[in-house]
């Protein structure tokens, strides 16, 4: 076996000249549950399943662009559902691009986790543990459901990244000419990549929390780990900042690790955006969190990096001409994103920081991780001195003078994403009055195309950072770090309680920034949701931009509210990657308190979950496709997830009709009878078009068939007063979810009786306060609701 | 009448781009509706005045499908006779569907007016009428201070500060609609 280690090379005796080389030892895999019936499932394995979903949640199609230009014989006008050269209808030519968006997203989150797989072993070994302490002995459900796999090192994950990328390329592709016309089928892949994202997620998860020691259910882990401070004005400029971006943990790693190896956590800021910021806080103690996605480029322009460290994905395009214009040096550490800069993995560390502090090149790369410790840290401590002595913020005279020659052609304003009115904002900035043009800070995305269009070549993003520099200075707020796995014991205390509907759901609120109107509806959401003893499980930029918001009592959602999954909590579960622990604890809730085999059970998983579990996805500021990745491979899991408005370009909805009696099928498993039932969820993915449509909207999609009584109760009654207090109605379809009169919240039940007499005609018993007559079906405690046929227990 | 920017100015959905017409020819456009629909969204509470406009149309007979949280205006000026809450992707999905019972059970629309709404949700979901529901057609135009190419017509883009312009473009459509009896076909 030691030779095996060396490299699986060795000789025999005897025949010294022949060389034998062993690539891979394959194990067979113990027998630690029976092996389900579609063990790493290829395109078409759960393709029955996903036309059970799509037969309820039925594609919707927006197109954002009419024409198809992907090939030779375009460009084609498909608009009217017409068909292009090739053939293909403008349907299926929407199922192929939410596929192509799905295989970017899912390569990101695969390609990701690949890359910190080399970098992992390298550095630990392949045989380094997965081990996530006494509390999680489900440690990768997903890869458990999907591969048949019980990882035991992050070695293990070669062979689940081998099948991931199997996947990823067969489904590549159908994408080509002349292969899928089918939109159904489309989706089906979609959904396919949807659940392989998911799948990478947790891999990518699971060999940096073994690597590096991220909380698990160790002391101090899940509900007990730190919080960290967040936001631009917790960062102390006074002395050297380095600014980590992107996704990928081990550059920023080791430039904690150099810090805290030269004594120096105390003398230099390490700060990150986006998901890159959340893990280095889960690796490095004095790590903070500058901003999420949505501010990179204003954090940037602020000018308070010494150093900026890119390494993978949401990164800006534009990064280095944006780190130039501020003088801030920048090293690229990931080969997807090199932005153009000369390789310097291999040169003398202080050569590379004489020229980055000297101003000689603008940036360079280096693709080891620990080289990037050494050179940041010394370049942000070299320039540090001299970048502070740089006025980067406008002054009063220049912002004058910008905001009075805004001539208010509104060319920004075409241009800008959100259409914020910034020349009206100009003008009254112009007369003194700041206000109207600090207030668009928040609702900005920050993407500065307003810029590119002013003819009078006003900064715009200077400029509203400027009217806004003193509430960003004071911007500071706290959050948990990510906490990673939910825990078994914690699953053992709430399965019961989410499955019969008495906690009344898991909202997860994850994503990107993109938002209608500020990240402060990303705090309303989180607030709400809490207050009403749901489990809100926070992920990636939205779990940031809810910490930046605070209660009269100064205290962000995090401090107000504990952090286990249990109701009430707010728990930020991580990055992006780190989400597929949602998906997780939907999955242990199926296999810790309902005892149902994981290994290769996907199928009957998804349908337990999408039967039983109260959960709803929130992507608030969805933009990237790994948004559209992650949303589907919710969706095939079972979970639904509201989107807000600009989620209408990923082009493709998942909506079901309640008035479609037979779309609303589904099996008692008990006996096999086939039942009508309540649209429960109704819908899989869908808009809203304000955070006030979508607070109801999302209690909505918590229905599920196999509420109790008292859990239907709880769920109406937030879904009611939600609707009340957010749309000022009764929602229109609360009597749809009533199935018997103790569905009822009990403190509206004569009330809400009378209007079922009165408003849609049901029969009441009134001396019983009883139903008699009008629900889709009546409520029986022991219904079993399943989509597969092959789970009924007696066939009638 | 001539092309016009797309409010988001890279919206150019393709060969196929509406109309920028005067709130008259609009108007008139509404009018020759067999069964018209009013769908406003949450922009219209930004301003007393569009909610009344909106009830001014709703009054000639013409149904409400108020989505967003618009729904709210008009519980607070206690005008809700024709008035229905809708989210508008569920809305819209229901359009592009020939055999959809419409929000009082007799049949889908024929014209849907857009009045209110996010600019980029509602051009989404006016693609999907353009592109989905056209046997048989639905006709959809967009009464918004927005250029919108996937309407069948729109006015031009009215900068904020020709608001008072936009009002009374608004007030010269409504009076341009005639509905038979004020009520609805």
């Amino acid at each position: 076996m030691e030779l095996l280690k060396k490299g699986g090379v060795f000789t025999i005796a005897g025949l010294e000249n022949v060389q034998i080389r062993i690539g891979e030892i394959e194990e067979e895999e113990e027998e630690w549950e029976p092996l389900g019936p579609h063990p790493m499932p290829g395109i078409a394995t759960l393709r029955d399943w996903d036309f059970k979903l799509l037969k309820r949640y039925k594609p919707f199609y927006a197109p954002f662009c009419d024409m198809c230009c992907l090939c030779t014989y375009g460009k084609c006008d498909l608009s009217g559902n017409k068909k292009g050269a090739c053939g293909i209808r403008m349907d299926a030519q929407h199922g192929r691009i939410v596929l192509l968006a799905c295989l970017v997203g899912c390569s990101a989150h695969c390609g990701h986790g690949r890359h910190l797989l080399h970098d992992l072993v390298r550095r630990f070994g392949r045989d380094t543990p997965i081990d996530f302490g006494p509390g999680v002995n489900v440690e990768a459900p997903l890869t458990r459901l999907i591969c048949g796999i019980k990882p035991r090192t992050i070695g293990d994950y070669e062979r689940v990244f081998d099948y991931i990328e199997e996947q990823i390329v067969q489904l590549a592709d159908a994408l080509h000419t002349g292969q899928e016309g089918s939109y159904l089928d489309f989706e089906s892949k979609a959904l396919h990549m949807g659940m392989l994202d998911s799948l990478s997620k947790e891999a990518a998860d699971i060999i940096q929390i073994a690597a590096y020691g991220m909380p698990t259910s160790y002391e101090g882990g899940g509900p007990d780990v730190p919080l960290v401070e967040v936001g631009i004005g917790t960062i102390d400029t006074n002395k050297p900042v380095i600014l980590v971006i992107g996704h990928n943990v081990p550059p920023a790693a080791e430039i904690g690790d150099y810090l805290t190896d030269n004594g120096l956590e105390d003398s230099v800021e390490l700060a990150g955006i986006c998901c890159t910021a959340i893990d280095t806080t889960r690796v490095y103690k004095k790590a903070k969190i500058a901003s999420a996605l949505g501010r990179q480029l204003r954090v940037i322009r602020a000018g308070i990096a010494d150093v900026v460290v890119v390494d993978e994905q949401c990164i800006r395009a534009d990064i280095l001409e944006q780190c130039k214009r501020v003088h801030s040096p920048l090293i690229a550490t990931n080969d997807k994103a090199l932005h153009g800069l000369v390789d310097r993995t291999d040169d003398n560390p202080d050569e590379i920081v004489a020229d980055l502090v000297n101003e000689r090149v603008p940036g360079v790369v280096i693709l080891d991780p620990e080289r990037v410790g050494e050179v940041a840290v010394k370049t942000a401590m070299q320039i540090a001195k001299r970048r502070k002595a740089l006025r980067l913020i406008l002054s009063d005279e220049e912002f004058r003078h910008y905001v009075s020659e805004c001539t208010q052609c509104g060319n920004c304003t075409l241009a800008c994403p959100n259409g914020l009115p910034i020349g009206e904002a100009n003008q009254s900035a112009s007369t003194g009055r700041i206000e109207p043009l600090a207030a668009l800070f928040d609702k900005c995305v920050g993407c500065g195309r307003c810029e590119q269009v002013c003819k009078k070549h006003i900064p715009i993003v200077d400029v509203i950072t400027k009217a806004a520099y003193p509430q960003l200075r004071e911007e500071k707020g706290r959050m948990r770090i990510g906490r990673g796995p939910v825990w078994d014991s914690e699953i053992r205390e709430v399965g019961a309680p989410i499955v019969l509907g008495t906690i009344p759901g898991v909202i997860a609120p994850i994503g990107c920034g993109n938002y209608p109107d500020g990240t402060r509806d990303a705090w309303l959401i989180v607030k709400e949701f809490a207050e009403r003893n749901y489990i809100v499980t926070l992920t990636g930029c939205m779990a940031i931009d809810a910490a930046l918001w605070k209660d009269e009592e100064g205290k962000t959602v995090y401090e107000q509210h504990h952090g286990r999954f249990d109701a009430g909590g707010v728990l930020n579960i991580g990055s992006c990657v780190s989400n597929a622990h949602i998906h997780d604890a939907a999955i242990k809730i199926a296999s810790i308190f309902a005892r149902r085999t994981l290994r290769g059970n996907y199928e009957e998983i998804a349908d337990y979950i999408l039967s039983r579990v109260g959960a709803c996805g929130v992507a608030w500021g969805a933009m990237s496709q790994k948004a559209a990745s992650i949303a589907t491979g919710f969706n095939r899991l079972g979970i639904p997830a509201v989107v807000g408005p600009h989620g209408t370009k990923y082009r493709r909805a998942f909506l079901g009709r309640p008035d479609i009696k037979e779309d609303w099928q589904i099996i008692d498993a008990t006996d096999g009878s086939e039942i009508y039932f309540e649209p429960a969820p109704q819908h899989l993915l869908v808009a809203c078009e304000t955070v006030e449509e979508a607070l109801p909207m999302i209690a909505k999609l918590c229905f599920r068939p196999s509420d109790t009584d008292r859990g239907r109760s709880i769920k109406l009654t937030h879904y009611i007063d939600l609707s009340l207090k957010y749309l000022n109605i009764y929602p229109p379809d609360w009597h749809l979810f009533v199935r018997t009169a103790t569905d009822l919240p009990v403190a509206k039940k004569d009330e809400l009786l009378k209007k079922l007499e009165d408003e849609h005609g049901w029969e009441i018993d009134w001396k019983m306060k009883r139903i008699k007559e009008g629900p889709i079906r009546g409520y029986d405690p022991s219904f079993n609701p399943t989509n597969l046929k092959r789970l009924i227990r007696e066939k009638k | 009448m001539g092309m016009e920017i797309p409010f988001d100015v890279a919206n150019i959905p393709g060969p196929e781009m509406g109309e920028v017409a005067p709130p008259e020819v609009i108007g008139n456009y509404i009018s020759r509706a067999k069964r018209p629909l009013l769908v406003v969204g949450s922009e219209i509470l930004r301003d007393d005045f569009f909610l009344e406009t909106a009830i001014e149309i709703g009054k000639k007979g013409i149904p409400i499908a108020a989505t967003g949280h618009s729904i709210r205006g008009f519980v607070e000026k206690g005008y809700t006779e024709n008035v229905n809450y809708c989210n508008l992707h569920e809305l819209t999905n229901c359009l592009r569907d020939p055999n959809w019972k419409g929000l009082d059970g007799k049949g889908n629309y024929d014209f849907v007016i857009f009045f209110g709404i996010v600019y980029y949700y509602a051009s989404q979901m006016l693609s999907c009428i353009k592109n989905f529901a056209i046997d048989p057609l639905i006709r959809a135009v967009s009464i918004d201070r927005y250029y919108h190419p996937q309407a069948r017509m729109s006015f031009t883009n009215i900068s904020p500060k020709m608001e008072a312009e936009y009002k009374d473009m608004l007030n010269r459509l409504v009076s341009s609609i005639k509905r038979r009896g004020g009520q609805e076909s």
